[in-house]
């Protein structure tokens, strides 16, 4: 194996934030010590608080305001960039070393038109001539995908979609053929099938370009088919470093491991079972050409969607963003005017969304929220009863009563998405609706709420419409599964026929995306 | 291009049919207020001991004896044609008195406006730069306590210093700008500046944050990391930001220099619009009242619409609300 | 570590604030208990005696203590913010939360009348309802009442707004909560950081307000004392008699300072949570 020449060399890296009280910290980065090669592809993978971003920061040069390097060095093409004056750190800025960021609709300046943006990037690196800036900037959208570059130069970003931004600042970081691109968590808020894109673009304007990439995710199956090497942080340590196949196959820390082992959520691992269906029982919700529409359009966002629940059912509901699959839930829970018919045997439903920060009300204890549905509900109780029920409502979610007392903000995301599981466990319903339940929390937790879910079907019997873009989930937990598409139901059956053999176009599209992303033999 | 120029149109006729509308509500208050006093409006503006005969020939003047409904249209179409009848106590017409009045007030609240600006502008920019730091800290600390000194306290705490210790400032001397523009401005600087000081102080404060809110955001690091200099991403990003939220607050200053003049003239005797409403009350003088608060009002009215007009072309997000 | 900053500076805000107002309700608590003498009881003899040791603050034009004046005015400054924020809050919250929360035409109805009533700068609303009702304490509280509403109802509203998106609110309605339970239960005590704030900011411009307009002549009524009216009384005595200015200045300020710094600190101390 020939011998790689390093685009960046990080040496011995430790860094730190002092303070006058505290001169001395524990550093946030220890003795942090790899090179980047030229050409390659550099996976960075960890949990949030690993550092990862502070690494990719210090190359880049813009480490948050109280960060100091305590020790080592950092070259760029054999220059000490620690050492260099601030002048030309920032020159290098851009037109050697570009950055993109996570979050795409934060990232843009919402007052300046786009044109205006990537023009001040040619402008500030000392291109004079306006007419050639322009041409530069119009190629360069057209580069990163858009089919009229002309159009895109004078809107404003919030006239954007989430990809388009991203795309948007693909073209800004790339505008110089930078030798490095940093990308951190790029793919992190967007939804699958708009992940491909972005990667496939990545992957392109990087051949075309000859960029070397730092690739930092929080998401294994992320770097699986981008990445050429990975390197796995944890506690500001790289604990694990090697080629992407080898790393995934033959893992040599067992942290990495670990990570691996959720990222698949293996059924057979975490012993998921769930209960049998009778399709001949009749089902507990009906919903008969759902239509909905928002105040402010004039469009139909669900255009005659219809399904069936039944009992001890686990039902998987799956489509790419903007299918309607949340106008959808919002209907048959009762939150939204709607046209069609939906008759539901019980009068209550169950409901757990998808972001654990807001589940739960900020100002209230545990205990309010659980005896919030008894009161609504108008069912009364003595105290005695009253504490029985909270207690063993929160023993079945499998968390002790000391929680009682706590606010939400002393309980981690995984916990409060168990506490608003059990505020619908507690009218005892017979479906609970669930949107999305584990795309926001770390993959561990993640595959603890899949379990409680699928415990809570197999020893209550309660059906559950589970909505997810993991079809890997839909594909181990739900014996049948609806695909939405344009506001409609396009296909439904049992899961092991979608799967092998979509009929329609949305579903093939699902599942390409699935497989490009997580590769072929991730479901086996 | 051509949609950006429809979403402003379409954005500013709805800002105006709201305009209309708060206009309605605003002269219906005003006639409400002074239709619904306790008593005989009449008997209450000429006192205790007029005749019969004097109320009853008032009440006629005034259009009392008519419906209400006839007497508030025939009101608001006066106060939109600038008719709105005779002061009872000066005799002539309100609107003469009020244009006679206004120089006063509205230099005041120009004057004031000016210093606002020129010097709560500079400083905020100046602080925000490196909040905690001693400069920063030193000027929050003032900012609070001009804030906490109420305007009349602060006007006298002036003329003390200037007409007192100083010698530089006459009580009361008002010279109208026909004497020439020196000379007015001179006689006004010092009651502005006593209407300005607390509100620069509120102005640097919401400025400030404002900048400092701005220099955290996300697209800020995207602007380094393009490799832009801390200056360009200051002037060019930073600051075209913040002016979004300072459009509101310069016109809630503004409204707020309009009410505090009617104190801070009284402060220093000149003869303004505060001092002109004030006789109206201590008179019982309905007509000129009323007119009084109602273009008051109606200033303000436009003043808030040609802000949210301005902030709708700082930042196209508004346009689309 | 940078919350650590943060309560730090909360702490300091709380302690000058604490400061500033406890002289205040010194004096209110020394107007209703031991105040020397009749803060109304005039005397001829003892006309613009400097400040002393039988009278603390001296006394004025005609002869009345200036120490219990003050004593006594501060009880009203007190009675009256706290009497018209409370008037202001309610109606703030009653029109705000449900603006909010149902948005649509409500909404528009009730924000057309807030805006309306905003668009009268200053005291000018206050002014007329005194100069129509004729002036007393209880017209100068409903019709600051009325003026400060809008300022609430904004926070109010702003607030259902934002927080009727979140899923815990969602999941309320999921439980057919009420619509009223939801304002009022599930709402409103998360509206605590910018309400609080709000509420302390609207004691002192309640206290701006009333001493203007005791300044003009149209808040409290004399004989009763209040500072706004003890500063214009004594516009012709500035430089012979300054005591007269001073020690009411003072107490005003104190009071208004000390609310600011008090809520500076809530929202501090506020925004220092949320940051950890």
């Amino acid at each position: 194996m020939p011998r790689h020449t390093h685009i960046v060399k990080v040496h011995h890296l430790s860094l730190a934030f002092p303070t006058r009280h505290d001169p001395n910290p524990e550093p946030v980065l220890k003795d942090i010590d790899f090179g980047i090669r030229d050409g390659e592809i550099l996976g960075l993978i960890g949990n949030s608080g690993s550092g990862k971003t502070m690494t990719a920061m210090a190359i880049a040069g813009l480490l948050p305001e109280g960060a100091v390097i305590t020790e080592g060095s950092i070259k760029f093409a054999g220059e000490d960039l620690t050492a260099m004056k601030p002048r030309r750190r920032r020159q290098m800025l851009g037109s050697n070393i570009g950055v993109i960021f996570q979050e795409p609709s934060t990232a843009l300046d919402p007052l300046m038109k786009i044109g205006t943006n990537l023009d001040e990037i040619l402008l500030t690196h000392g291109m004079k001539d306006k007419a050639e800036r322009r041409k530069r900037v119009l190629e360069m959208l057209g580069t990163c995908g858009f089919a009229d570059p002309e159009e895109i130069y004078s809107r404003y970003p919030h006239q954007l979609s989430g990809g388009q931004r991203q795309r948007v600042l693909i073209a800004g970081a790339a505008l110089l053929e930078p030798r490095l691109l940093i990308c951190d968590e790029p793919t992190s808020s967007l939804d699958t099938v708009t992940t491909i894109q972005i990667l496939n673009l990545l992957k392109e304007i990087c051949h075309k370009m000859h960029m070397t990439v730092l690739f930092i995710s929080h998401d294994l199956s992320a770097v699986r088919n981008f990445c050429d090497r990975v390197m796995v942080m944890r506690g500001g340590e790289i604990v694990d470093r090697d080629t992407t196949q080898e790393m995934l196959l033959h893992p040599r820390s067992g942290y990495t491991a670990e990570l691996l082992t959720n990222a698949r959520l293996d059924t057979r691992m975490l012993g998921l079972e769930r209960a049998t269906v009778d399709y001949s029982a009749s089902p507990v919700l009906v919903a008969r050409d759902i239509t909905a529409r928002y105040d402010n359009s004039s469009s139909n966002v669900l255009k005659g969607a219809s399904l069936e629940i039944y009992p001890r059912e686990m039902l998987g509901l799956i489509g790419s963003s903007g299918c309607g699959k949340t106008t959808l839930v919002k209907t048959l829970l009762g939150l939204m005017p709607h046209g069609g018919s939906i008759t539901c045997s019980d009068k209550q439903t169950g409901a757990v969304f998808q972001d654990p920060v807001s589940c739960l009300n900020p100002a209230h204890t545990i205990e309010w929220h659980l005896l919030e549905p008894l009161r609504a509900a108008g069912i009364k109780l003595t105290k005695e009863e009253r504490r029985k029920r909270v207690a063993s409502a929160l023993q079945d979610v499998g968390m002790s009563p000391e929680y009682l007392s706590r606010k939400p903000r002393q309980l981690s995301g995984g916990q409060r998405q168990r506490i608003a599981i059990a505020m619908s466990l507690i009218l005892e319903p017979s479906l609970i609706v669930a949107d999305e339940p584990f795309s926001s929390l770390d993959s561990s937790s993640a595959s603890e709420i899949l379990k409680l879910l699928t415990d809570i079907n197999r020893e209550r019997g309660t059906s559950f419409l589970l909505i997810t873009h993991n079809i890997h989930i839909v594909r181990q937990i739900c014996p049948r599964v609806i695909v939405m598409d344009k506001g409609s139901v396009c296909e439904e059956g049992l899961t092991s026929e979608v799967l092998s053999d979509p009929k329609s176009d949305a579903a093939r599209k699902l599942l390409h995306a699935e497989s490009v992303l997580h590769g072929e033999n991730y479901s086996e | 291009m051509s949609l950006n120029t429809r979403q402003n149109l379409k954005y500013a006729g709805l800002k105006f049919i709201e305009l209309i509308a708060t206009l309605f509500v605003v002269s219906f208050l005003t006639f409400a207020a002074f239709s619904i006093i306790p008593g005989d409006t009449a008997q209450i503006m000429l006192g205790p001991n007029a005749s019969p005969e004097q109320v009853a020939r008032l009440r006629t003047e005034l259009g009392l004896d008519q419906p209400l409904p006839v007497r508030y249209i025939t009101w608001v179409a006066g106060a939109f044609t600038g008719n709105l009848g005779d002061s009872s106590s000066f005799k002539v017409p309100v609107i003469s008195l009020i244009a006679q009045r206004l120089p006063v007030t509205l230099g005041m609240s120009i004057l004031a406006l000016i210093m606002v600006i020129a010097v709560s502008y500079p400083l905020s920019v100046f602080s925000a730069r490196r909040p905690g730091r001693i400069g920063d800290t030193i000027c929050s600390i003032l900012g609070h306590v001009l804030f906490a000194i109420p305007p009349f306290v602060l006007s006298l705490l002036l003329i003390v210093l200037a007409s007192g210790v100083l010698h530089i400032f006459t009580m009361g001397k008002y010279a109208p700008p026909e004497k020439g523009f020196g000379n007015y401005i001179a006689s006004l600087a010092l009651p502005a500046f006593a209407i300005a000081l607390p509100k620069i102080a509120m102005t640097f404060k919401f400025m400030r944050s404002a900048i400092i809110e701005q220099n955290a955001s996300e697209y800020v690091k995207t602007e380094r990391s393009h490799g832009l200099s801390e200056a360009r991403i200051f002037l060019r990003h930073v600051l075209p930001n913040s002016n979004v939220s300072s459009i509101t607050i310069i016109t809630l200053v503004l409204s707020d220099i309009l009410g505090g003049s009617l104190i801070v003239e009284q402060v220093f005797n000149l003869p303004g619009l505060g001092r002109l409403l004030l006789t109206a009350i201590d008179r019982r003088d309905f007509p000129l009242m009323s007119g009084m608060i109602f273009y008051l009002a109606l200033i303000t009215v436009i003043l808030y619409f040609v802000s949210d007009i301005l902030a709708s072309i700082a930042d196209p997000r508004i346009r689309l609300k | 570590m940078q919350s650590k900053a943060s309560s730090f500076r909360a702490r300091t805000f709380f302690i000058t604030g604490a400061v500033f107002l406890g002289i205040v309700l010194l004096a209110f608590v020394m107007s209703l208990i031991c105040s020397p003498y009749d803060p109304n009881a005039t005397s001829a003899r003892e006309i613009l005696l400097p400040p002393s040791g039988a009278h603390l603050f001296g006394t004025d034009n005609f002869g009345r203590d200036v120490f219990s004046r003050i004593l006594d005015a501060s009880k009203y400054t007190i009675f009256i913010s706290i009497a018209g924020v409370a008037i202001a809050l309610f109606l703030g919250v009653l029109s705000g939360l449900p603006a909010g929360y149902f948005g649509g035409f409500p909404d528009r109805v009730i924000m057309l009348f807030n805006n309306s009533i905003m668009c009268f700068p200053g005291i000018l609303l206050a002014l007329v309802a005194v100069a129509v009702f004729g002036p007393s304490m209880f017209n100068v509280v409903w019709a600051l009442g009325l003026v400060f509403a809008p300022t609430f109802a904004r926070v109010c509203r702003a607030g259902a707004m934002e927080l009727k998106t979140r899923d815990f609110i969602m999941h309320a309605k999921v439980m057919r909560v009420k619509p009223v339970r939801i304002m009022y239960s599930h709402i409103l005590p998360n509206l605590m950081p910018q309400l609080l704030p709000a509420t302390v900011i609207g004691l002192a411009n309640m206290t701006l307000f009333e001493s203007g307009m005791s300044y003009l002549g149209l808040g409290v009524q004399p004989p009763d004392a209040s500072f706004g009216k003890m500063l214009a009384d004594c516009k012709a005595y500035v430089l012979t008699a300054p005591w007269l200015v001073i020690f009411p200045s003072l107490m005003l300020i104190f009071y208004i300072l000390g609310l600011y710094f008090l809520s500076e600190g809530i929202r501090v101390s506020y925004s220092g949570r949320s940051d950890s």
